[in-house]
């Protein structure tokens, strides 16, 4: 078997909290808390998930613009194929141990696109100069030879030899972005890694740039790791695509199974917030409730649970799906404390109506979703204690019967990996009981 | 082969390329380097070699002797020379775009002229023409076009009239209590002027920027400390201290300069500071280190050229205040009396403001003039070389 170009085990960003006058750490936000995944040559890896789940961390954590506080990034490009690992377990390719000299022919090996134009290249320096700065700091001194090298690029990349000494504010956002791939081509890298790189454009734009991704990709066997929140993007460029939700990767497999036959409901709701064509099409169909949990204290057991509309019922419950997500909640919401009691109230006598108890317990149960009555005797006396305890003010009171009744057990246990055809898995407690993951053969 | 196709990236053997890239000197570098290494030689051999009273340039049989101050002025020129007026011809777009936004702003097209006016003057005046003279026979002569009463001047070199003596193109602004012409020394002071704005304004760019840079790219403790120190050099009672080495080494012009210049970067220094830790947010300096770059060729390469154009105006605006420092001191009388500044002229017409005005009038209005053109200049500098605006204007 064929080492893969890139290979990311168990990767790990934290930013430490400190507090206080001693700055002691309180605590860490867990941007990235252990992703993995390989990259083979020529292969492009998408990288998806929603805002602030850490694929741009992952992205910087990879090419060691940020010190990623664990894990390992095995690069096997650039003249270091075909390395084995050290009696002690380090991997001489790992980019996390590289020393200064090692990092600086890593950077000939890997570059990176940025999701701004704008911002992506100094409003002093000629677009020229600027493609031409990697060649001089990786030892070119000869001026015209790189300025020979530079225009030529330029012309690969759709602009003119002669836009060399033009600057950034005389392009428009698509130049730009082409003048960054172009950057990040000059050193002949072996992966290029793009964050996000046609999220600032127009659509028609996206296309072209995406199509020269594509041609550049092909004809200099570049492999990619390709960031995007936007599935449809995603769908057109990637070979295989990794799902991240809160710094982990929930699932990964080929693009075609991806979409085709998702596993992970997490994967299931992006893919059904891409717009289709049809306007006779239904909208949509899963709605992620709720903002993504901070990642400084994640939801324990799966990480989705909070916001899972596949959420599992214990053992021996059998009601309807979304009252049982509307439960858990409203089970959330009391625990917080942010279920106002007073406020229902006032909003119901705003509406006209007599603030009885039972306007109260109909009205929370239309807020949260939930069903007249819940198919479950338990869970329906579950649900009206806790509103009785609310309306006596006993919310804290109400928040702990809550957590005792209706419980999870998305809540309690981790999920593992679980294989679904080779090349494919997830990350997914229903999926538990079927095959579970085999132990990587690249984590050896 | 025929026809030579240009090199393609693909095709660079990085094995094989050395590292000789380490010293590879820009051509302003080169020029400086030349320019510069003579300037110190002569320097040099002025402090060591030559007695104190004989004039630098006897070995060549010129009556011309330079001062520390001069010695300074030059390197200043010289630095202006390769690093600002070089650069603007070598990137013709870049200029001609600067000229464009800057020619909107009609009052700094005219301010400039002036202090163009000012700094030829200061330049070449002092070369042609021959240092004001004292000749207490012709004192009081009045400017050309006026006339005062006969009596004022002890002889009168123009024509008498009526009992009023008439100015003369000879003296077109007049002559002081000494018989010294005005015009001449004025132009003498516009090379003290120049030299007081080039020299405080490398001094203060220089301690400023390296300064600031520091202090951002540092960060933690050591950042803290620069920072108290900045504050320090703020709140620091420049004129006291001033005071102080007046009257322990005598306050020449270099030690005005001097002295007023590094005690004048704290805000620079304060400012840089938060421009680069603006600027080292952003994506390009994120894309320049991917690139391999060490943080030195990240600093020099991005953050000091995006720092500088936008220090440009605070630096043009720091200027008139060194200027007008310079001449309330000479007012007071505790400036520098052996330079022939435009201060020291209007001290020494403050007795004479009765019957002879114009000894105050003429190096007031000038320094007046170039002061307002020094802010002129400065608002439209930030104008043209606001990178904000070339970005929204795109």
């Amino acid at each position: 078997m064929t080492e893969p170009l890139l290979s990311v085990r168990d990767l790990k960003k934290h930013y430490p909290i400190r507090k206080g006058i001693f700055n002691r750490q309180v605590g860490a936000a867990r941007a990235v808390d252990g992703i993995s995944f390989d990259i083979e040559r020529g292969e492009t890896l998408g990288l998806v998930g929603e805002s602030g789940c850490g694929k741009s961390t992952a992205a910087s954590s990879v090419i060691r613009l940020e010190e990623p506080t664990a894990g390992e990034v095995v690069f096997n490009g650039n003249g270091r194929e075909n390395a084995t690992r050290n009696a002690d377990g380090t991997h001489p390719n790992d980019v996390t141990a590289f020393d200064d000299e090692e990092l600086k022919a890593f950077r000939r090996g890997a570059q990176m696109v940025f999701q701004d134009p704008s911002s992506s290249f100094d409003p002093r320096m000629s677009i020229g100069n600027a493609v031409g700065e990697l060649l001089k700091i990786h030892g070119m001194s000869d001026r015209y030879r790189r300025r020979a090298i530079v225009e030529d690029l330029l012309e690969r990349v759709g602009l003119s030899g002669n836009d060399f000494d033009r600057y950034p504010h005389e392009f428009s956002g698509g130049q730009k972005q082409r003048i960054a791939l172009a950057r990040a081509l000059v050193l002949n890298p072996d992966l290029i890694i793009a964050d996000e790189p046609v999220s600032a454009l127009d659509v028609s734009i996206q296309a072209e740039i995406l199509s020269l991704i594509d041609d550049l990709q092909e004809e200099f066997g570049l492999s990619l790791l390709f960031i995007s929140h936007d599935m449809s993007v995603i769908r057109q460029i990637c070979d295989r695509v990794a799902v991240m939700y809160l710094g982990e990767i929930v699932e990964i497999g080929p693009v075609g199974e991806i979409f085709t036959d998702p596993q992970h409901p997490y994967t299931e709701a992006l893919l059904s917030s891409i717009p289709t064509p049809d306007p006779r099409a239904s909208v949509g169909g899963i709605e992620l409730k709720g903002t993504v949990p901070s990642p400084t204290n994640p939801p324990s057991g799966c990480r989705f649970h909070t916001r899972c509309h596949r959420v599992i019922q214990p053992e021996g419950v059998d009601v309807d799906q979304d009252d049982w997500r509307g439960l858990l909640n409203f089970r959330e919401s009391v625990a917080t404390g942010r279920v106002d009691i007073e406020q229902v109230r006032e909003s119901l006598t705003a509406g006209g109506e007599e603030p009885t108890d039972r306007a109260i317990q109909a009205e929370l149960r239309e807020e949260f979703d939930i069903g007249d009555s819940i198919g479950d005797e338990d869970l329906e006396e579950a649900f009206t204690e806790s509103v009785r305890l609310l309306l006596d003010g006993n919310a804290e009171r109400a928040g702990q019967f809550l957590e005792e009744r209706v419980t999870t057990p998305c809540a309690q246990t981790v999920p593992e990996r679980t294989v679904h055809s080779p090349d494919h898995e997830s990350a997914c407690l229903r999926h538990e009981g079927r095959a579970s993951a085999e132990p990587n053969p690249a984590d050896d | 082969m025929a026809t030579e196709s240009p090199e393609q990236f693909d095709q660079v053997d990085w094995n094989d390329l050395s590292r000789s890239g380490r010293f590879d000197l820009s051509i302003n570098s080169i020029g400086m380097l030349v320019t510069a290494l003579p300037l110190a030689l002569l320097g040099v051999y002025d402090w060591r070699f030559v007695g104190d009273r004989t004039a630098t340039f006897e070995f060549v049989g010129l009556d011309r002797t330079l001062e520390t101050v001069d010695f300074l002025f030059i390197f200043t020129l010289l630095l202006a020379f390769w690093y600002l007026v070089l650069p603007l011809y070598q990137n013709p777009r870049r200029t001609r775009y600067y000229w464009k936004e800057f020619k909107r702003n009609r009052p700094a097209v005219v301010s400039l002229g002036w202090l163009g006016i000012v700094f030829v003057g200061g330049i070449v005046g002092p070369l042609v023409m021959n240092a004001p003279q004292q000749e207490l026979l012709i004192a009081y002569q009045p400017p050309v076009f006026t006339s005062v009463v006969d009596t004022t001047p002890a002889t009168c070199v123009g024509e008498v009239i009526n009992g009023r003596c008439h100015g003369t193109w000879q003296h077109p602004l007049g002559t002081t209590n000494a018989g010294r012409d005005v015009f001449t020394m004025i132009v003498y002071g516009m090379t003290i002027s120049m030299q007081i704005a080039f020299i405080t304004t490398t001094i203060v760019a220089t301690v400023g920027i390296t300064f600031g840079t520091l202090s951002a790219y540092a960060g933690g403790w050591v950042d803290e400390i620069m920072m108290r120190f900045t504050d320090i050099i703020l709140s620091f009672p420049t004129f006291l201290m001033f005071l102080l080495i007046l009257y322990i080494y005598g306050a020449g012009l270099g030690m005005f300069i001097v002295v007023f210049s590094l005690f004048a970067w704290g805000g620079t220094a304060r400012y840089v500071r938060s421009k680069s830790l603006s600027i080292s947010e952003e994506e390009f300096i994120k894309s320049s280190r991917i690139s391999g770059a060490s943080t030195y060729q990240v600093i020099r390469g991005h953050v000091v050229p995006n720092v500088a154009s936008s220090i440009i105006t605070q630096l043009t605006l720091l200027i008139p205040g060194f200027l007008l420092y310079e001449a309330q001191l000479a007012f007071l009388g505790i400036g520098d009396s052996t330079v022939p500044s435009w201060g020291q002229l209007i001290a020494a017409g403050r007795s004479d403001l009765s019957f002879a005005p114009w000894i105050v009038l003429a190096p007031g209005i000038v320094l007046f003039l170039t002061i307002l053109a020094f802010n002129f200049l400065g608002d439209a500098l930030l104008d043209a070389l606001n990178p904000e605006a070339e970005a929204e204007n795109a």
